[in-house]
């Protein structure tokens, strides 16, 4: 079964592999992309591209987690689901309440000991925040969108779209309009030294969340492929009738898709906000739409191809910023319009089936 | 006449056409009907024909008349559907393929509209075209659905579906017709008044039809010629007594292999 | 001389079995009652400022409603004919503001009626494009792919000097107005409120002509044939229609109607940003409207728009929460009224009679509808233990 034992292990044993001497440099803004930012001015030297190239990586993780969840539910239910951006924004403003008051529970990370278990907190702490958000993505699939499976898809785009709207004034309502960071968890996993494992100085904090992304996509491709549960699912997605017909409830494979998508919006909102980033309530909207992007240059459905794709978007932007940056915000779209001329059905192109 | 020449398809490493070559039409008006076990190739062939899917070998010939009493060859492997619907070539599918809430008169309107090239137009009312009106009317009669109509096709009887699709097709004035079972799913009863309004209105518009078909009492009542395909390849081409002088031709068709 | 004869002398009226109709195109015959409620209409139209005066409502954002409107009455062409949802039409409203405001700013052009035609055809040519590029895309790849291009003409214009980033451009020229055509009869220089009576009068002509050439399209031989490519594309294709060019013309079609639109929105505002009319956000109210209005009808599109723009406006004021009550007006549409105002009046009028008759019904939708909520959400908590506890 697909259950956060998993995920925590397979997270404790990269917090492991991280431990080593002390350094930190910022090397770079490398969130997601806010109006008009700028980035780091133009340096090209290898060592500039190389930063340029982690920073895209980090950016690409972290928008994989966020278009895995939304490739599965589209893969399984054929519904596209608006409230995903809002989702991951729950998670990032649920993180920085949940590690506000974690991180004051432990000792600062100043030796092997306490920063491993300063890591192992701040994983902890991800998986709780993105486990507030899974029940509302199960609400939303199963007291909502369920109304309306049988319909034309405008409604289904529709109803996602009017609870987008709802989820950003329930942020509003509980968090109020201020940007909210934790720096805390930015400044202790950065404590940590990595300069070793890449060969100069580089965030620790970004290298800690591209393996995190490396291990959610593991544990996602092991899921489907490994697991019962993920072979019924992946059942489903391919035949609904024939799942039916061997006694598969298909409604609660949805509900079930519905909450692992809404946990892994939420987890990526968790490792985004732990970076050098602050919440805004329209955060949501710009991961939305590169998600859209992303599974659509990846192949409707194919987790690989989201894969692919996240990286290749992130990289591709965040090289951007260093030579050309108006064209970052649309250098996604650019890649988008090209797989469409070239390869219409994606890279990865599955219709309605996770590979 | 319809040619096939040499045509090839495989999916992955199942060949489902190969290396067929026929001809249709040869006799103007003749009534070919294609037999064969399940997994044969006859579908594939019609999309082949039609231009649903492209041949990986071979080729799509249509011979016409070249105004001096003879025949020009003319190649349409690469065309659309719609390009070879201009030449005449004319399908329908084993589901029934119709434009479900429209009625049955909006859906042979729509063909009709289609083959006079008034499809494109907007600044006229869309039964306000009396030429069209006419000929929508006497298909309609002639495929015994005018009392219906004004009824959504959706609300149709299963065998009436199948002949509003097959009027559509016929309401694009076609020289070859290529039918995909219409018989399958109409009841036992239902089936003789399908294919009887099918065969009679082919013969008076002397249209060559291509008929995939499993019931072999239908088959050896109109067939003109019959031909059996048996992975991918034709197995028998000829008159439909071969149903009962070739015992082989019986054991394939059941789909009994003898190794 | 009877008045009937009189009448139908003329060119206008037409003589019926059921009496005398007023023809307005070939197959749109009015009979008494539709051209008395036409009258009343255009009257009210005419008579909005005034009406706004009298009663106290926002004129200006039922001029804005009107103009979204329009946009949304260009996407119901792909959505109510070829069931394709466009969920980027915010692009072409967007392009057509931001024509207006280029040739303004840039080509110091004052002349209202070549600013809203510098719109159509910048509008018109993106949707040459876009078209093109997903006219072979169907359903949700469709609504993703439309979505994708909005948000990067969106990404474009923040991105860039020439757009003026987030801060936009404004349509004045050393602070003057654009003129419309009757300024010069005026002689004086418009009073704003003179200005924005002209540009509705101005909006609702060109809406009326926009209205009666969508009839004209949707019971064409053309839209008829767009019908069919929406309930069976591959029975269209075998029948012989070009389906992937016909797309891509109501397409086309459809991002001119959002342009116009636009580009009257921008003599409205005088200031195009990005934010208003680019963003993802407006795209999806463009299919709201269409939606709440009811998109199986001709002007349901309209009056969806002019309630919804209404509606979010009055909400800003009224709540911080402005966004919660639009998502639950359209979460409640999308349930309760799937085929909108237009298209529901029917369902309202017999639930209301049976209230009528019997109120204590009201009381059993409420249960029914609470018992269908608490069946969700019991499904939603087992899921939620399943999910994070594992199955028991």
């Amino acid at each position: 079964m697909f259950s956060t034992t998993v995920l925590a292990s397979a997270f404790a044993a990269t917090a492991t592999a991280l431990a080593g001497d002390a350094s930190t440099l910022l090397a770079g803004w490398a969130g997601l992309p806010a109006p008009g930012s700028a980035g780091l001015p133009a340096q090209m030297s290898p060592r500039g591209f190389l930063v340029h190239t982690l920073n895209g990586l980090y950016f690409g993780f972290i928008l994989f987690m966020i278009a895995a969840g939304l490739t599965i539910i589209f893969g399984v239910l054929g519904i596209l689901n608006l409230t995903h951006g809002e989702l991951y924004a729950f998670g990032a403003y649920t993180t920085v309440t949940v590690m506000g008051f974690l991180v004051g529970l432990i000792p600062p990370p100043t030796d092997p000991a306490t920063q491993l278990l300063f890591v192992a907190v701040v994983v902890l702490g991800a998986i709780l925040a993105a486990a507030i958000v899974l029940p509302l993505g199960v609400i939303i699939e199963s007291v909502f969108v369920r109304q309306v499976y049988d319909r034309h898809e405008v409604y289904q785009l529709l109803l996602t779209f009017g609870l987008l709207f709802v989820l950003i004034d329930t942020i509003k309502l509980f968090w109020g309009t201020l940007p909210r960071n934790v720096g805390a968890v930015y400044r202790g996993v950065n404590a940590i030294p990595t300069t070793e494992l890449v060969g100069f100085s580089y965030p620790s904090y970004q290298v800690f969340v591209m393996f995190i992304g490396l291990i959610v996509f593991a544990v996602l491709v092991w899921f489907f492929d490994r697991t019962k549960t993920g072979r019924i699912v992946r059942a489903t997605a391919i035949n609904r009738e024939m799942s039916t017909a061997i006694g598969v409830s298909t409604n609660r494979v949805f509900t079930l898709v519905f909450g692992m998508g809404a946990f892994f919006a939420g987890f990526a909102g968790a490792m985004f906000i732990g970076g050098p980033a602050a919440t805004d309530l329209e955060m949501g909207l710009n991961p939305l739409v590169l998600s859209f992007v992303i599974i659509v240059i990846g192949g409707l459905g194919s987790l690989q191809g989201a894969f692919v794709a996240a990286i290749l978007v992130g990289v591709v932007s965040r090289w951007m910023t260093a030579v050309y940056p108006p064209a970052e915000l649309a250098a996604p779209f650019l890649i988008m319009i090209i797989v469409l001329l070239v390869k219409p059905e994606g890279l990865f192109g599955t219709w309605g089936e996770i590979e | 006449m319809l040619e096939a020449r040499n045509l090839r398809k495989s999916f992955g490493s199942l060949v489902a056409t190969n290396d067929v070559s026929l001809q249709f039409g040869k006799e103007e008006g003749e009534m070919v009907f294609i037999v064969g076990p399940n997994g044969a190739g006859k579908t594939t062939l019609i999309n082949l024909l039609t231009g649903h899917l492209d041949p990986d070998e071979g080729s799509v010939i249509v011979h016409e008349p070249d105004g001096a009493g003879g025949t020009r060859e003319q190649d349409i492997t690469g065309l659309e559907p719609r390009e070879r619907v201009d030449r005449g070539l004319v399908r329908s599918f084993q589901i029934v393929q119709v434009f479900e809430e429209m009625s049955v008169r909006e859906n042979v309107r729509i063909a009709v509209l289609a083959n006079q090239d008034l499809q494109g137009s907007v600044f006229s009312h869309h039964d306000r075209h009396e030429g069209v009106e006419r000929e929508v009317d006497e298909l309609l009669v002639e495929f015994a659905l005018e009392d219906d109509a004004e009824t959504p096709a959706e609300e149709l009887p299963h065998g009436d579906r199948k002949l509003l699709d097959v009027a559509m097709s016929f309401g694009l004035d076609p020289s070859y017709l290529l039918l995909d079972e219409p018989t399958s799913g109409v009841g036992t009863r239902e089936k003789e008044r399908v294919i009887e309004t099918v065969v009679e209105v082919s013969d008076n518009q002397d249209v060559t039809t291509v008929t995939i078909e499993h019931d072999m009492d239908i088959v050896s009542q109109y067939a003109d010629r019959l031909i059996a395909l048996h992975q991918g390849a034709v197995y028998a081409e000829g008159d439909p007594s071969l149903l009962e002088t070739d015992p082989d031709l019986r054991r394939v068709l059941l789909g009994v292999e003898d190794e | 001389m009877s008045l009937a004869s009189v009448l139908s002398s003329l060119p206008l009226v037409v003589e019926r079995d059921e009496g005398l109709r007023l023809r307005l195109l070939s197959g749109l015959e009015l009979d008494r009652r539709q051209t008395g409620l036409l009258i009343v209409g255009i009257v009210l139209l005419f008579a909005m400022p005034d009406l706004a005066a009298i009663l106290g409502f926002s004129f200006r954002t039922v001029s804005k409603g009107l103009m979204l409107g329009m946009a949304a009455l260009g996407l119901n062409l792909l959505l109510r004919h070829t069931q394709l949802v466009s969920f980027g039409h915010a692009l072409f409203f967007g392009a057509g503001a931001y024509a207006v405001a280029v040739l303004a700013n840039y080509g110091g052009v004052t002349s209202s009626l070549v600013l809203l035609i510098g719109a159509l055809l910048f509008g018109t040519t993106i949707a040459v494009f876009v078209g093109f590029l997903v006219a072979g895309h169907r359903e949700i790849y469709f609504a993703l792919l439309t979505l994708a291009f909005g948000q990067l003409g969106f990404a474009i214009v923040l991105g860039s000097q020439f757009f003026n980033f987030d801060d936009g451009l404004s349509v004045r020229i050393e602070g003057a107005r654009p003129t419309l055509a009757v300024d010069s009869l005026l002689g004086a220089e418009l009073s704003t409120a003179a200005y924005r009576i002209l540009l509705y009068y101005l909006t609702i002509v060109i809406l009326l002509a926009l209205l009666l050439f969508t009839w004209r399209l949707a019971n064409s031989p053309f839209g008829k044939t767009l019908d069919a490519i929406g309930q069976n594309d591959l029975r269209a294709e075998f029948l012989g229609v070009p389906v992937q060019r016909y797309i891509w013309t109501v397409f086309i079609l459809s991002g001119a109607y959002g342009a116009i639109g636009g580009g009257l929105f921008a003599l409205l505002e005088l200031h195009v940003r990005p934010q208003p009319t680019l963003h993802v956000l407006v795209s999806g109210e463009i299919l709201l409207m269409t939606l709440v209005g009811g998109f199986s009808t001709l002007l349901g599109p309209i009056i969806g728009g002019v309630i919804v723009v209404y509606i979010l406006d009055l909400a800003r004021f009224q709540t911080e929460f402005h966004n919660a009550l639009a998502g639950i007006l359209l979460v409640a549409v999308v349930i309760f009224f799937p085929r909108g105002i237009m298209g529901s009046s029917d369902d309202i009028r017999a639930g209301a009679v049976q209230v009528r008759e019997d109120p204590s019904v009201l009381g059993v939708w409420v249960r029914e509808l609470g018992a269908r909520v608490r069946g969700g959400l019991r499904n939603a908590v087992v899921a939620t233990k399943h999910l994070l506890f594992g199955a028991r």
